[in-house]
């Protein structure tokens, strides 16, 4: 060949070559929860680390690993490693870097997953969090303390869809020595690759645009190697010898791969959060035509923020592509092929108009997801973020009436057809 | 460890063991823009099988400290003081690439330091195109991207990897970023303007091992094979399907044949 491969390509085929007895074309389900050893020496090695190769399905399974490898590769990573969930990757990464008594800089503005995570579940080993608006650059310096050891946000924000500046939040984090950990689940690496950017972790909720049709729960943190853990004494359990393997030292012994190698030796291993091969096998199979789908996405996004910005039902709409989005121009520049298709908007009538548009849609499904095939429609206030204070609600910028629309692939007309009739039973509400 | 030659801070990996001079020592030399971390998947193997593993970070690479040094005969120079230093008696020298010269030179130098020679990827002689030496000096980042897709084989660009989760690509581009930035110009002009490999070669009158891959288009098989061909009763292992960075793309594979060699 006479270069390096492209985008398209990499989505079909990296991270697996047919295998050498059948000849496989496809991945294949490597269904096994272990694998022979050779003798006694070869196991030895691969439990040092001596080589790569796979021991028990907890820590790594060659089905896995190819998905692992072709994530790693659209990402533009030194490694990638999977999960069963984006929040397992993201828990098991934080778990990774922070200690008790480390504090993380928070985007406020995030799912709420991610916000009670840090916001409950923490604290009570230890690692608090400072929450700052992610758009606000001066307020995530000043948030940096001199035991922080992470700033954590989202590329697009869920559901608020407010857009982070990752060139500037990288400059910050570098000049302070610490990594940019980013969940991109909504921009996927067809839209952005945020490590070209100077983010240094990159964590992907596979469920969504990835897969992309809503039949596996994964998730995955890729590692930029574009962070140097040993450049001062905040990672001793990275860049310091470890209590594992005769005190290893990641940073030296493993260098730009250092988290990945802390992250499989001890997140996989002793927290266990593993994928399962035939759920890899699914998204493997989605992201084949990861690049198909997200133009597609695009292009129906585009029509629908067009027909939704015209109809006299909608009090709003959101979304960082339209030109009254505080991050438009950043937009522009740093997401040029889209900003995703998440769609937030508010009907005339409030919340009992958007709860009668919800429950009427036929088309649209109401359930608890984004980045389906299929088109989704869902009211973030009273179920992703029920359990998220006012507060929290108020700072994140959510309202009460509004509705999240992840634009799915149907004929975009149908679409727009089902919403008719799904606005006319909410005009039904205001007369009432 | 860390260790301190001619006044400079070197990092040298020893595969996770306490170095021991006494032992059978193998030095690892790396090649052109590289560092210890070439070794990733040899230097932990060979240390917990009875060898004594030193692979340093020459100066300006990886986590050495110091100015590169710019010719090959100044790193053979440099790796014999590094022996001295570690009252190590006598090593086995293993190089890739430019470490190939490197061990080519230090063996016919300093025969009474070296005890035998692995040769992987190497040649006599490694010109270097001259678009590469002056994109190294202006364009890094671009000339990093360039060795690290020449130097991997087909394999290693489908991202098959025995690490699972691995990118050749990716590792192989920050592996050669963390040096200092002088350090690949540095290796290049040494590689172009070093001469005596000829020489040495035919010089060489102890036991040697060349692995050579097939796909290697930046030291090419038949390079390598004329390497061979000039040590006296050299042996050869061609490892199919790997590129020039065969340590990383296909581990196994050297390690059985390092082992093989160097386990008689």
């Amino acid at each position: 060949m006479s270069g390096d491969y492209k985008f398209d390509t990499l989505s079909l085929h990296a991270g697996h070559v047919p295998d050498p007895v059948h000849g496989s074309r496809a991945v294949p389900i490597h269904q096994t929860t272990s694998y022979v050893f050779q003798d006694s020496e070869h196991a030895a090695a691969l439990y040092n680390m001596e080589l790569g190769g796979h021991l028990y399905t907890r820590i790594s399974n060659p089905t896995v690993a190819v998905l692992e490898q072709r994530v790693a590769a659209l990402d533009g990573g030194v490694a990638a490693t999977a999960t069963a969930s984006g929040m397992a990757a993201t828990a098991t990464a934080l778990m990774t870097i922070c200690s008790s008594g480390d504090h993380i800089v928070a985007s406020s503005r995030m799912y709420g997953a991610n916000i009670n995570l840090l916001e409950n579940t923490f604290p009570r080993f230890g690692i608090n969090t400072s929450f700052v608006a992610p758009d606000d650059l001066d307020a995530i310096k000043a948030a940096i303390q001199p035991n922080t050891k992470v700033v954590f946000g989202e590329v697009i924000g869920n559901p608020g869809l407010d857009v982070m500046d990752v060139a500037s939040v990288a400059g910050i984090t570098a000049e302070a020595g610490i990594p940019l950990m980013l969940d991109c689940t909504f921009n996927t690496p067809w839209l952005m690759q945020p490590i070209t950017f100077g983010a240094n972790l990159i964590i992907h909720s596979l469920t969504k645009w990835m897969g992309g049709h809503g039949v596996a729960i994964g998730g995955a943190v890729v590692d930029g190697g574009n962070f140097n853990w040993g450049q001062n004494d905040k990672f001793p359990t990275i860049a310091g010898p470890h209590y594992a393997m005769n005190g290893i030292n990641f940073h030296e012994e493993f260098g730009p791969a250092a988290f990945t190698a802390k992250f499989r030796a001890e997140g996989m291993y002793n927290f266990g959060p593993s994928l399962s091969p035939t759920n890899a096998f699914h998204i493997l199979q989605g992201i084949e035509t990861l690049p198909l789908r997200m133009q597609k996405h695009m292009d129906n996004t585009a029509v629908l923020l067009e027909f939704l910005c015209g109809h006299d039902a909608v009090a709003w709409v959101r979304h960082p592509t339209l030109t009254d989005h505080p991050s438009h121009e950043l937009v522009k520049k740093m997401l040029p092929r889209g900003a995703g298709s998440i769609i937030a908007f508010g009907l005339k009538g409030g919340r009992d108009a958007g709860k009668a548009f919800i429950e009427s849609v036929d088309l649209a499904s109401h359930l608890a997801n984004v980045g389906d095939a299929k088109t989704l429609v869902i009211h973030p206030a009273s179920t992703t973020h029920s359990h998220i204070s006012a507060d929290a609600m108020k700072e994140g910028g959510l309202s009460e009436d509004m509705i999240r629309l992840s634009v799915g692939l149907e004929d975009v007309s149908d679409i727009i057809a089902d919403f008719e009739q799904g606005f006319k039973a909410a005009a039904r509400t205001i007369k009432a | 460890m860390k260790h301190v030659l001619h006044g400079e801070e070197i990092h040298i990996a020893t595969g996770g063991r306490d170095f021991d001079p006494d032992g059978d020592v193998l030095v690892l030399l790396h090649g052109s823009g590289q560092n210890h971390l070439t070794w990733i998947l040899q230097g932990r193997y060979l240390a917990h099988r009875g060898f004594s593993v030193l692979a340093p970070d020459f100066p300006a690479h990886g986590l050495s400290q110091g100015s590169p040094l710019d010719t090959i005969e100044a790193q053979a120079s440099w790796v014999i003081g590094l022996l001295d230093s570690l009252d190590v008696a006598k090593a086995t020298l293993v190089g890739h690439s430019q470490g190939v010269l490197v061990a080519l030179e230090a063996a016919a130098s300093y025969p009474d330091k070296v005890k035998s020679l692995v040769l992987i990827a190497g040649a006599m002689a490694i010109p270097v195109n001259d678009h590469l030496v002056s994109m190294s000096d202006t364009a890094l980042s671009k000339a990093i991207g360039m060795m690290t897709s020449w130097g991997h084989g087909p394999d290693a660009h489908m991202y098959d990897n025995s690490m699972p989760g691995h990118s050749f690509l990716g590792y192989g581009k920050q592996i050669m970023q963390m040096n200092n930035r002088a350090a690949l110009l540095a290796d290049l002009n040494a590689c172009n303007a070093y001469k005596n490999g000829e020489v040495a070669a035919t010089s060489i009158a102890i036991p040697a091992l060349c692995i050579l891959a097939k796909k290697d288009k930046m030291t090419p098989l038949k390079f390598g094979k004329a390497m061979a061909n000039a040590i006296k009763g050299a042996e050869v292992t061609v490892i199919e399907g790997a590129g020039h960075f065969l340590p990383g793309e296909t581990p196994i594979a050297v390690n059985k044949a390092l082992c093989g060699f160097l386990q008689r």
